[in-house]
């Protein structure tokens, strides 16, 4: 598979804040990737970077094979519209309809009038004065009826409600069958996503933790429930990455995927396992690393706090 | 060139912003220049009266200028366009939308020399010392004067998107007084006068390029500004 | 219809392989398309692809070139013999432990399968209108 971006040792300091460190990884051609993370993790930061809308402090980009910098021949190619992307005054949707046409080589006007159509916009109301979800719905019909050959969806749905967003996704892999591209797809809602995406880039403090294919992730990971002198037994020696307990039944997150023989022995002790769900699993590793970051005790937490953190990765 | 065309093209999608609006603007300075005009006339003053108003419309194209750079560039990086696309489309349009209104003060000039000052003898575009070069010359000091506020608000914002609001007062604060401390220095040679013989003997003309010159200068800076300017 | 846990690919597959068991799916007729599926379960078409790919791999499946993939002649005793020697692991082994939790032995589970076979009407495959994911 060839690649079309590839980033070496990013990095990228504020000051005395380090947002994007040391980061590398590389982008294939007509593959969707979900770059997942919490808020503030770096993901736009990565992408304003990949587009040339922001600057490295250290590294090296390239897109296409070139340097993306004020390169019209790689940057036409390419289509980045950020989460609270600004419009010229008094703009209407239908005005930055008709300038995105001008810029994208390949933009389909029918495919944007269809958009336009199933996100109910009003296309002739000043972009001031639209809703979050028709604010997004714009940013979401720029960056597929664009055709661009990478596309990047930065967190677009913000304010789209759920029939929205379903939508959404829906258009993108419908156009993505007939007309395959690259798309990198920011999100924190990660099991929304989880089925789209291919691939998953997982970025957490400045640092990629996760660069995998979806399915290969998807069991990564088992809870194993049950009495915890025997989920102590079976998990010693194994990576865990969350525990809780509730009385005397506990329930424990282990990396690495279970040999037919150990879920016989766990059924013998009386121990249930479960799945673990992508996004399940990327909350309980950056808790993890950040409980190790902080050299604290973040294993171990009750029940309570794992679902406050549960909630704010949602 | 094509892509550049289009950010011209990007700019002026908005009619009203860069056409209509300063239209509107001097069209409505026009109207109560001259009712006031009017009022004067009818408490019998004689002599040839010369307003300012025509200078409305500038105001709002430094305005412009400063938009074009706070709210049309961040969209314009979302449309894939380099920095340089979109610096010499947005100074095109710029310059599109400055010949138009020069050419609708000369034109307005050759109304009034018609009518003799729209038959009061007051006179809004025609000012004497603008025209002393001709039409042509006129035309470029209106031109001139036009560019001249749109680049400084182009400027200006560049340094605010560029350094932020901090260094922008700084800049702003530090011209200022250069601006005091040199007519510190004139005032102390005694030399008002001859900076006034100067500015008279250059002409409206000369005031013309070097207000071009000037404003290339802001301009250039501006580009180098914008190159590391983020959205 | 999706399960948590498990490559997506493998769940395609075997959704694929229940149609066929279950006779929905004949043998030498057309399977459905990556982007039929793809479509169906919401899922991205490279996903539904590696499901294919599994099933041609392991000749369940075959292409003919220019219309698609085809079921392949034996494919449902090919199927069928497969689960029926992943039925010990997946079904017999949990039943036994419940079994063994609720203290019945052997003997009592032989018991209640042979009462509850008597009751049910005799059809020994039974046709599901869906062919899901299980």
């Amino acid at each position: 598979m060839t690649s079309v971006i590839e980033v070496k040792n990013l990095t990228k300091r504020y000051h005395d804040t380090v947002a994007v460190d040391d980061v590398s990884f590389s982008i294939e051609k007509d593959t969707i990737y979900g770059l997942l993370g919490r808020n503030g993790a770096g993901k736009t930061t990565v992408m304003s970077i990949l587009t040339a809308q922001n600057f490295a402090t250290r590294g090296d980009v390239r897109v296409f094979g070139e340097h993306p910098y004020e390169n019209a021949r790689v940057l036409s190619r390419m289509c980045f519209v950020r989460e609270s992307q600004k419009y010229p005054d008094d703009a209407t949707p239908r005005h930055a309809f008709e300038t995105a046409r001008l810029f994208f080589p390949n933009w389909d006007q029918e495919f944007a009038e269809r958009l336009i159509d199933d996100f109910q916009l009003p296309v002739k109301r000043r972009i001031k004065k639209l809703s979050r979800g028709q604010l997004s719905a714009v940013g979401v019909i720029i960056g597929l009826a664009s055709r661009a050959e990478v596309t990047f969806f930065d967190e677009p749905y913000l304010g789209l409600d759920a029939v929205a967003r379903q939508i959404f996704y829906d258009r993108l892999l419908e156009d993505y069958a007939e007309h395959p591209r690259t798309v990198i797809l920011s999100s924190h809602l990660i099991d929304e996503v989880s089925n789209l995406i291919e691939k998953v880039l997982v970025i957490d403090r400045g640092r990629i933790i996760m660069d995998e294919d979806t399915d290969a992730v998807r069991d990564r990971a088992t809870n194993i429930v049950g009495d915890s002198a025997a989920v102590d037994a079976f998990v010693a020696g194994r990576e865990v990455i969350h525990r809780e307990s509730l009385g005397h039944v506990s329930s424990a997150t282990v990396l690495g995927a279970l040999s037919a023989a150990e879920r016989e022995s766990l059924a013998a002790a009386g121990l249930d396992v479960a799945p673990v769900s992508l996004q399940q699993l990327i909350v309980r590793l950056t808790q993890h690393a950040s409980g190790s970051a902080a050299g604290g005790a973040a294993s171990g937490s009750s029940s309570s706090t794992a679902d406050i953190d549960e909630g704010a990765l949602r | 060139m094509n892509r550049t065309v289009n950010v011209v093209r990007m700019q002026l999608v908005n009619r009203q912003t860069y056409i209509w609006v300063p239209l509107m603007v001097l069209a409505g300075s026009l109207v109560i220049t001259l009712a006031i005009y009017a009022l004067i006339r009818n408490a019998g003053a004689q002599d040839p009266l010369y307003g300012g108003g025509a200078q409305a419309p500038l105001w709002y194209f430094a305005v412009v200028g400063i938009q074009s750079l706070t709210l049309t560039f961040p969209f314009s990086q979302a449309m894939s366009v380099t920095r340089r696309e979109f610096y010499l489309g947005t100074l095109l349009a710029a310059a599109l939308t400055g010949a138009i209104l020069s050419a609708v003060f000369v034109i307005g000039g050759f109304i009034e020399n018609a009518t003799d000052g729209w038959g009061m003898n007051g006179y809004f575009f025609y000012l004497p010392w603008i025209w002393e070069a001709g039409p042509l010359g006129a035309a470029l000091f209106f031109f001139a004067v036009t560019m001249l506020f749109f680049v400084v608000g182009f400027w200006a914002a560049t340094i605010y998107k560029r350094f932020g609001s901090v260094v922008l007062t700084s800049v702003l604060v530090g011209i200022a007084a250069l601006l005091v401390l040199a007519m510190f220095i004139i005032g102390m040679l005694e030399a008002w006068g001859r900076v006034f013989g100067w500015i008279g003997a250059q002409g409206a003309l000369g005031l013309g390029l070097w207000g071009l010159l000037f404003g290339a200068a802001l301009a250039a800076i501006s580009f180098v500004t914008l190159r590391r300017a983020v959205p | 219809m999706i399960e948590e846990g498990r490559p997506l690919y493998v769940q395609i597959a075997e959704s694929v392989g229940d149609a066929i068991v279950d006779g929905s799916l004949a043998e030498e007729s057309q399977a459905p398309s990556t982007n039929e599926l793809a479509a169906f379960y919401r899922i991205n078409p490279a996903t539904a692809a590696k499901g294919i790919a599994m099933l041609v791999d392991r000749g369940v499946l075959y292409k003919r070139r220019g219309i698609g993939m085809f079921v392949a002649t034996g494919a449902r005793e090919m199927l069928l013999a497969e689960r029926r020697t992943a039925f010990a692991e997946n079904f017999i082994e949990p039943l036994m432990n419940e079994a063994r939790k609720l203290g019945l032995s052997a003997d009592d589970l032989t018991r209640l399968i042979r009462e509850r076979a008597a009751e049910l009407p005799s059809n020994s495959t039974q046709t599901t209108t869906e062919g899901t994911l299980r």
